[in-house]
């Protein structure tokens, strides 16, 4: 985030807040009482308002009219509509990520994925957030600042997604293999194989999340 | 005054955490008229506490009519001395692990996880060796649980930046953890001070922004929405976003500020300002208006940094040191800081019938330790400290002596005779010892003290001055002396302090005194084998029969802080100048908080790019932190540095909240072809809200 004129306040706020909605902490769809959020993380209550102000243009955070402020809601459509835009441009980073990836992109991705490969199967918090680094990771070997930013956006939502089907799912194994088949693509400058790898890794996610969703009834 | 009345008015609170007291100033900005005072003690456990009371109890109408609040504050010199700092990793990238070592520098980089890799420039800015990222990303995911921050300093990064920038790159995408680089806090070449200064400050960021929230919090609740500004260690002020991103400078903010609101109040260009407190007397001069500035980075603790601070030089001496017999049993004015006996009587009635009853005992029973009383400061039931303190074999708890503390202050040797030790280094010794239930504020200690004898003396008496008088009685009794003979040889020794202090800061030499005092009988021993000895006796007592000698300082010192009016007339006449004692000198180190000026500094270095052989100059760098130009000839690598740092320096103080800032740009040479263009931005606090 590019938060630096951001009052210290407001960002440690934010940060707190948005960590709290995309684990469910706080529930889709629950009312938020200002005040008493303010009183919870022992912040004032101008810092507060102002990062949910903020969370509600990352749309996380529904202001209505006449009922106040609402965690924003998780649901089938926003599944569809989420991946449907995640698809292309996640492919689109691999793509030119293997076209322009420097040297120290490499190491950076290769640190990564050993990491990930490192870690436990149980530690899916871990996990989950070394396979956002990674996803990040390619999106600054692409080169493409606007590219970057739009995904990064759109994690908060994925993440409240991988959260909801998290008790039924755990993680995807799968994925420890797909980036290392990536991480070689963009070494190799393979672009269309890379855009294909990617590809087909982020559709698996969200026919796993689909599929769960479904058959739980977890919405 | 009807120009007065026209101008709206602008508040502007100022407040400066002094070891003993936090002090808060409300002014109106323009008229320079202070509105109120208000002092409220330091929590040192926790800063945010004392100012928290400053701003909810400083008498104002409306605080919402408050435009700007800016705070000094020891907060971070006192977390690096006491260790309160976060965990940081040190990157240090083209070190030579064996110089470092040759010159036992390891202690000096401000924490102990340091680690050596490949890469570094030249003093040209060239690659001086490949940079070895995959070793930096291996060591930060192998440690990146065990710290809290991460400093990267890279060899001559100032010429040339990039491996450091590569760096924070590439860590931040493995991990979480605040980034701090060295070229961005000093474009000095140093490279340890660079290494220390950026390891300090990844160690303070944390503790800063906990520090700024919990201000802002106290703010909200009185309704003041304004800016709030931070006084760096020159006296100048920065926005709370820039202070929470360079802790590292608000280092010395608190000395800085209170010679500020010395030449604030007293209007005087040139003069030496002298801030006596409860546990320090603090000393720093005003040449042409301006605080001088230390040419050497400022030093803290036993860290060696590069940050700019004020020259000043700090003695443990004030209004609440403790009188006591020194190891030689010697009387000795501080270092260490209690609570004066007759504000402990005050408070607690018992002490006082107790100090009656020691008065007339006998001489053998009536010791000065008995002096010495320890309180309970605090309840502090739900403590970690207490729950998690053993039991050393066979010595007292913590609790133990909570316990004893339950029912009132105890006098010192009363509490070993409880406990069944032979020695106060024996009470609760270790983690949870006695020494470190008082740096929690636990537990408190009292004693005599100068503002005892002042006490006495009727001369600022607001608590127990019977209680005060009776303390001084056995303490002279004990030493066969008049009490006030004793009182006086108190106070020589307090202008003596002061008066060496003041010689040393300004001559830059040493004057070893005996430890402790001079009396008669030292003078005219000292006087035998040591000329610079004599001297300093001489001028202050006049004693030879032939030779007068005498200091005299051609400024006069501006006194600031409660105690001054009674420590420094002494200290005045001796060096024969005028003591001022401005209107509001007592909360002086709070207004300086207020008159500082918002500053921004951007330095660009300008540096030739030579053949690879390094003898021929093909050209010159333009060098800012983030970006390298290239220019043929040196001129042209001038001027864009000029303008380059003018826009640079202007839109950080438009940031950091100056009002129409003003910017210099000087051109100083580092040798070696090497220009150092510096744009220096000032204004006055932009007042909002």
């Amino acid at each position: 985030m590019g938060m630096e004129l951001v009052r210290v306040d407001t960002q440690r706020a934010y940060e707190l807040i948005w960590e709290r909605i995309t684990t469910l902490e706080m529930a889709p769809g629950a009312p938020i009482n200002e005040q008493q959020l303010a009183q919870e993380l022992d912040m004032g209550q101008v810092p507060v308002r102002e990062a949910l102000r903020l969370l509600a243009h990352e749309n996380l955070v529904v202001v209505t009219p006449r009922h106040g402020l609402y965690v924003a809601d998780v649901n089938a459509s926003d599944l569809e509509q989420l991946s449907e835009i995640r698809l292309p441009l996640e492919a689109l980073c691999a793509n030119l990520a293997a076209q322009r990836a420097t040297p120290d992109d490499l190491v950076i991705l290769e640190a990564l994925r050993q990491e990930q490969a490192n870690a436990p199967a149980a530690d899916t918090h871990r996990l989950f957030d070394l396979d956002h680094k990674f996803h990040q990771a390619v999106a600054h070997a692409a080169g493409n600042k606007y590219l970057a930013q739009t995904l990064d956006r759109l994690f908060g939502l994925s993440r409240r997604l991988w959260y909801l089907v998290l008790p039924h799912l755990g993680y995807l194994p799968a994925s420890v293999e797909e980036h290392l088949e990536l991480v070689e693509a963009i070494r190799a400058g393979d672009a269309d194989r890379a855009g294909q790898i990617m590809h087909h890794h982020v559709k698996e996610f969200y026919a796993k999340v689909r599929k769960t969703l479904t058959t739980d009834g977890v919405t | 005054m009807d120009t007065e009345n026209d101008s709206p008015r602008s508040l502007v609170l100022g407040i400066d955490t002094g070891g003993t007291y936090t002090d808060g100033v409300l002014l109106e900005y323009h008229s320079r008229q202070v509105l109120a005072t208000h002092k409220s003690l330091t929590t040192r456990r926790d800063f945010s506490i004392g100012i928290e009371q400053v701003i909810e109890n400083i008498q104002i109408e409306d605080p919402s009519a408050i435009k700007m609040v800016s705070i000094s504050t020891t907060l971070a010199t006192n977390a690096i001395a006491e260790g309160k700092g976060k965990r940081v990793a040190l990157l240090l990238i083209g070190y030579d692990p064996d110089l470092v070592k040759s010159f036992k520098m390891e202690g000096r980089f401000a924490t102990p996880n340091y680690y050596y890799f490949a890469g570094g420039h030249d003093l040209y800015g060239r690659e001086k060796e490949a940079l070895d990222l995959p070793a930096i990303l291996a060591k930060v995911n192998q440690i990146k649980g065990q710290v809290d921050a991460v400093a990267v300093s890279s060899y001559f990064s100032p010429l040339n930046p990039e491996h450091e920038n590569r760096v924070r790159k590439a860590v931040s995408s493995i991990c979480d953890l605040p980034i701090v680089l060295g070229h961005q806090l000093s474009t000095k070449l140093g490279s340890v001070e660079r290494a220390t200064t950026a390891a300090l400050n990844a160690s303070l960021l944390a503790v800063l922004q906990d520090f700024v929230i919990a201000v802002r919090r106290a703010m909200e609740r009185r309704q003041i929405d304004a800016p709030l500004m931070v006084v760096r260690g020159d006296g100048t002020l920065m926005s709370d976003e820039f202070a929470a991103h360079t802790p590292v400078e608000t280092i010395h903010s608190g000395p800085a500020a209170s010679a500020i609101g010395g030449r604030f109040l007293s209007g005087l260009d040139d003069a030496l300002v002298v801030d006596v407190g409860g546990t320090t007397t603090d000393i720093a001069l005003v040449e042409a208006g301006q605080v001088t500035v230390s040419e050497d980075g400022a030093t803290v603790g036993h860290y060696k940094t590069a940050v700019q601070a004020a020259n000043l030089l700090s003695i443990a001496l004030g209004g609440d040191s403790h009188i006591a017999l020194n190891r030689e049993k010697v009387i000795a004015v501080g270092p260490e800081r209690v609570v004066p006996l007759a504000h402990l009587a005050w408070q607690y009635p018992q002490v006082g019938k107790r100090l009656k009853a020691l008065s007339r005992r006998a001489w053998a029973q009536a010791t000065p330790d008995w002096l010495e009383y320890w309180y309970l400061a605090r309840d502090a039931q739900d403590n970690s400290l207490l729950q998690t303190a053993q039991q050393a074999a066979g010595r007292p708890s913590a609790k133990a002596l909570i316990e004893f503390l339950r029912d009132g202050p105890k006098p010192v040797p009363e509490i070993i005779k409880h406990l069944g030790v032979l020695h106060v280094a024996q009470i609760a010794p270790g983690a949870g010892g006695a020494q470190e239930l008082m740096r929690q504020e636990i537990i408190g200690k009292a004693g005599l003290t100068p503002t005892d004898l002042m006490h006495v003396e009727g001369r600022y008496d607001p608590w127990d001055a019977e209680a005060a008088s009776l303390a001084l009685q056995v303490f002279a009794h004990h030493q066969f002396r008049d009490p006030a003979e004793l009182r006086q040889e108190v106070w020589r020794q307090i202008t003596e302090m002061i008066v060496q202090a003041i010689i040393t800061f300004l001559s830059g030499k040493t004057l070893h005194l005996p430890d402790g005092r001079a009396s008669e009988e030292d003078t005219g021993r000292g006087g035998r084998d040591d000329i610079g000895r004599w001297f300093f006796y001489n001028s202050i007592y006049d004693t030879h029969p032939q030779l007068e000698t005498r200091f005299r300082l051609r400024q006069p010192i501006v006194g600031i802080g409660a105690p001054a009016s009674f420590f420094l007339h002494d200290v005045a006449d001796v060096l024969h100048t005028n003591l001022i004692l401005p209107q509001h000198h007592q909360v002086a180190n709070a207004l300086g908080a207020i008159a500082g000026s918002v500053m921004v500094v951007e330095e660009i270095l300008v540096y030739p790019m030579v053949s690879s052989s390094g003898l021929e100059v093909l050209g010159y760098y333009v060098q800012t932190s983030e970006e390298r130009q290239e220019f043929e000839e040196l001129d042209d690598a001038l001027a864009q540095a000029r303008s380059l740092s003018e826009e640079r320096a202007l839109g950080a103080a438009l940031r950091s909240g100056a009002d129409n800032p003003q910017v210099v740009i000087e051109q100083l040479t580092d040798g070696l072809d090497t220009y150092r263009v510096r744009a220096k931005a000032m204004g006055n606090p932009r007042l909002t809200g």
